[in-house]
């Protein structure tokens, strides 16, 4: 018998993967990509919670449209502003990004 | 459902003026771009004509508790209408100077107003997500405006990747609170956790990570420490109309929102987040104000100072009862007035001499003696002088912080705010003691010639003293705003 439980660990181990490569990553492609897993671990556990405890109102469903829908836009903008870096740096390594220090 | 829509025509209206400014950009001819922002401009005035009007105390929850039109909504309406009004006005000749494609400019700037005005009004937490993302999305998209500027695009991209991550981080907390309350909406939110405490006096742990992690993802919007080190950067890389904005415009409504978020939603917890917020606000303060000594870059200087600033504001959060709310409602107008003031003045700077050093400041007084007035005079505000408005707004959330029972938190305040006085101190002496530079001077000569760079216009210098004047009216007579932040703190508590 799967329960709630058993999605929100699901959830969990994503959210923490994608955190890691956050920290991890120094692409700032990859660093993106990590952040779509984060957003796709907030996702199952919404979905979860709205079939398991919610089924009548399911707004955790809607709020994953949402999220889907806000995260598209998200990586359409960074990527736009990461192309125009990348023309005027040609690079995208964040470790390279240090033109301003304290 | 459709009956009420009317009330909601700011909204509308503002949205419909975005997309004319961005559809006016492409069929106005270049020499005739200069009518956008006035466009704009007037079309603010009369959103704040027809907000006060339709929306005078008003109460009412619309579609279903979705959004809340009460006085706390009309109060910050009009506070972000009159200050997209000035960041419009104060940006005119940036914009001309050095950034390209105005329209997409001024319509950005009222989309993320628009955003601003949602996050206040939302009374449930997606519509409140959906808000924050039409805010923060406007500004990632100001901020890289430098479109060739090294700079720019290094803060750009700094700004949407802690973003993108704070925005996962609230999203995952308010997935932890939807699945301990099974609810949405922040007066239902209060009620379950109400029927929670009554039998116990301790909340399960996915509550409290959730609240933590909400918690987190709007400490990144405010930039409070430890979640600040995305902020002096992205300050110094945007263009710097952009950082005004950014330093007063996201911070009002990320901590209006969060105010109306802790004083209904997660009120009934009010012992287990309090002490927490209190301590972020203690660490914010104190980093912000001290890392702001050592800096040589003034827009990193305000950055770090605005982190300061934050940490003030976060007290009375922390303390929070109808004084407090009110001290920190006043404590936003105050620093929104005299940051918008600071920065004018340094965009007429910048306008003129294309520097960004505290150094090339020097000799300020001599050259350009109104600006260096502004300056001093909003700086001195910031410090918490009397007579400015700063001293009002500090004495009023400090005393108000100190009452409720934080009393370590209002003394460490006021030792944080000499602190302040000191590199604020620093800048005064260079505009009022140093001599300008050579290189200062050469470039100030050279006006007008082909790199961009020329007097300041009739425009810029009637703001920086409209602004300055609103200073000291707002320190010496407060009383209107105080009667008005009185209404506003009334809906919410």
């Amino acid at each position: 018998m799967i329960t709630l439980v058993h999605f929100q660990i699901v959830s969990a181990a994503l959210f923490s993967i994608g955190l890691y490569g956050v920290m991890a990553r120094r692409s700032a492609i990859l660093i993106l990509m990590s952040i779509e897993l984060m957003l796709n671990a907030v996702n199952i556990n919404l979905v979860a919670v709205a079939s398991f405890l919610d089924p009548d109102r399911f707004a955790g469903i809607i709020i994953t449209i949402f999220v889907i829908t806000v995260a598209a836009a998200e990586v359409g903008l960074a990527l736009a502003i990461v192309l125009r870096l990348f023309r005027n740096r040609a690079t995208i390594n964040v470790d390279n990004m240090d033109l301003m220090k304290w | 459902m459709t009956e009420n829509l009317h009330l909601l025509m700011p909204e509308l209206f503002l949205a419909i003026l975005a997309v004319v400014v961005l559809v006016a950009d492409l069929f106005l001819p270049d020499d005739r771009k200069i009518y956008l922002p006035w466009l704009a401009v007037l079309g603010l005035i009369g959103l704040i004509v027809l907000s006060l009007n339709l929306l005078w105390n008003t109460d009412l929850m619309l579609y279903g508790g979705l959004i809340s039109l009460d006085n706390f909504s009309l109060f910050f309406k009009c506070v972000f209408l009159v200050l997209g009004i000035i960041v419009i006005l104060a940006s005119m000749d940036f914009v001309s100077r050095w950034l390209r494609s105005p329209g997409e400019y001024y319509s950005i700037v009222l989309f993320s107003i628009l955003g601003m005005i949602l996050m206040v009004e939302a009374q449930e937490l997606l519509t409140a997500y959906i808000a924050i993302e039409l805010m923060a999305f406007g500004f990632y998209v100001l901020v890289a405006f430098g479109r060739n500027n090294r700079k720019s695009n290094e803060a750009g991209l700094k700004y949407i990747l802690v973003g993108a991550f704070s925005s996962a981080i609230f999203l995952y907390g308010l997935s932890l609170v939807y699945a301990y309350t099974a609810v949405t909406h922040f007066d239902a939110i209060e009620a379950s956790l109400s029927s929670v405490l009554a039998n116990t006096d301790q909340i399960g742990p996915s509550l409290w990570v959730g609240m933590a992690l909400m918690l987190a993802g709007l400490g990144f919007k405010v930039a409070a420490v430890p979640f600040h080190m995305w902020a002096p950067d992205t300050y110094e890389g945007a263009p710097i109309p952009v950082t005004a904005f950014l330093s007063v415009g996201s911070k009002i409504a990320s901590l209006a929102f969060m105010l109306r978020l802790f004083s209904e939603a997660f009120l009934p917890a009010i012992d287990q987040w309090q002490i927490i917020v209190a301590v972020i606000s203690a660490l914010t303060m104190t980093v912000g104000n001290v890392v702001a000594m050592v800096q040589s870059n003034y827009k990193r200087l305000l950055a770090y100072s605005s982190i300061g600033h934050v940490g003030f504001m976060l007290m009375g959060i922390a303390a929070l009862s109808s004084i407090a709310i009110d001290g920190l409602l006043l404590y936003m107008i105050g620093y929104a007035v005299t940051t918008m003031a600071v920065f004018t003045a340094l965009t007429a700077f910048f306008n003129m001499t294309g520097r960004e050093d505290i150094s090339d400041l020097g000799g300020l007084a001599d050259t350009h003696s109104y600006f260096a007035a502004a300056i001093a005079v909003a700086l001195f505000s910031l410090a918490g002088l009397p007579f400015f408005a700063g001293f009002t707004m500090k004495f009023y959330l400090f005393a108000a912080v100190g009452t409720e029972g934080f009393l370590w938190l209002a003394g460490l305040a006021i030792f944080n705010s000499f602190i302040s006085l000191y590199y604020y101190l620093k800048m005064i002496r260079e505009m009022y003691v140093k001599p300008t530079p050579d290189s200062v001077r050469l470039v100030m000569s050279q006006s007008g010639v082909s790199n961009g760079i020329s007097k300041p216009t009739k425009l810029i210098t009637c703001l920086s003293v409209v602004l300055t004047l609103s200073i000291i009216y707002l320190g010496v007579y407060p009383l209107h705003l105080l009667k008005a932040i009185q209404a506003a703190t009334l809906s919410i508590w």
